[in-house]
């Protein structure tokens, strides 16, 4: 199943929905659903964050398969070219005071899915992301 | 989301309930910061129960991470209790366990404070 979509703040509740929806068509498991909808919304705010260019928001095109044992969700726009799995981990023993605000959702992404991959092709980023059936 | 506030003797209680996502989390942050200097003035501790937030992610994570530094620098006691399943292992795997480690209800919060 797949959509498109404006990668504006606003649209996150469209992107969610749509994950939802997938759920239901598809019978998944329902603890596969925390998993992903967690994942669906860190991919897809850094696109609205930081993928835009100086002609807007860029298009975010969102594909959840079911596949041979496997559960996978694809996440690909066309914003500027950049691999978030180069991100560094953030120190998770860090004190409340020198803990980073931003860092985290990168990684909680790759402790939430099994796999998770980057590519970037034809003028777009693709996340490739997850999880056994 | 909505959060609801109860005073009680010893402590300001918070409920989120509901999604804690990007859309929430300034709103709860503010929530949090204003029931934090309240307990500051009022000499309480702020306790947040999540016995009802079904949904958390690194946005709602930064609203507990502020709230946290602004209660140690106000000198407040801030307790998280109450974590859902899903909700706790985002609170694992982002080592937030450590640095506020959540208890398993109210009143193990409160003997905790």
């Amino acid at each position: 199943m797949q959509t498109t979509l404006s990668a504006e703040e606003g649209n996150l509740s469209a992107a969610t929905a749509f994950l939802h929806g997938c759920w239901e068509s598809l019978s998944l498991p329902e603890e596969l659903l925390f998993p992903f909808e967690l994942a669906l919304e860190e991919v897809f705010m850094n696109v609205v964050m930081h993928g835009g260019s100086g002609h807007g928001p860029s298009t975010v095109w969102l594909e959840l398969e079911r596949g041979d044992g496997t559960l996978s969700m694809r996440l690909s726009d066309n914003g500027p070219a950049f691999d978030p799995l180069t991100l560094p981990t953030p120190d998770l023993d860090a004190p409340i005071e020198e803990r980073a605000v931003g860092g985290l959702g990168v990684h909680l992404v790759r402790q939430m899915m099994d796999g998770v991959s980057y590519a970037y092709c034809d003028g777009r980023n693709t996340l490739h992301m997850w999880k056994p059936l | 989301m909505q959060t609801t506030k109860e005073n009680t003797d010893r402590a300001i209680v918070l409920a989120p309930v509901g999604r804690l996502d990007f859309a929430a989390a300034t709103a709860f942050q503010e929530a949090l910061e204003k029931a934090i200097a309240e307990a500051a003035a009022a000499k309480l501790a702020v306790i947040v129960d999540c016995s009802g937030l079904d949904y958390l992610s690194s946005a709602g994570l930064r609203s507990f991470l502020i709230g946290a530094r602004t209660a140690q620098s106000a000198g407040v006691k801030l307790k998280v209790c109450a974590l859902q399943k899903s909700v706790g292992e985002v609170f694992d795997v982002s080592g937030f366990s450590r640095i506020m480690p959540p208890v398993s209800d109210r009143a193990a919060a409160l003997a905790a404070l």
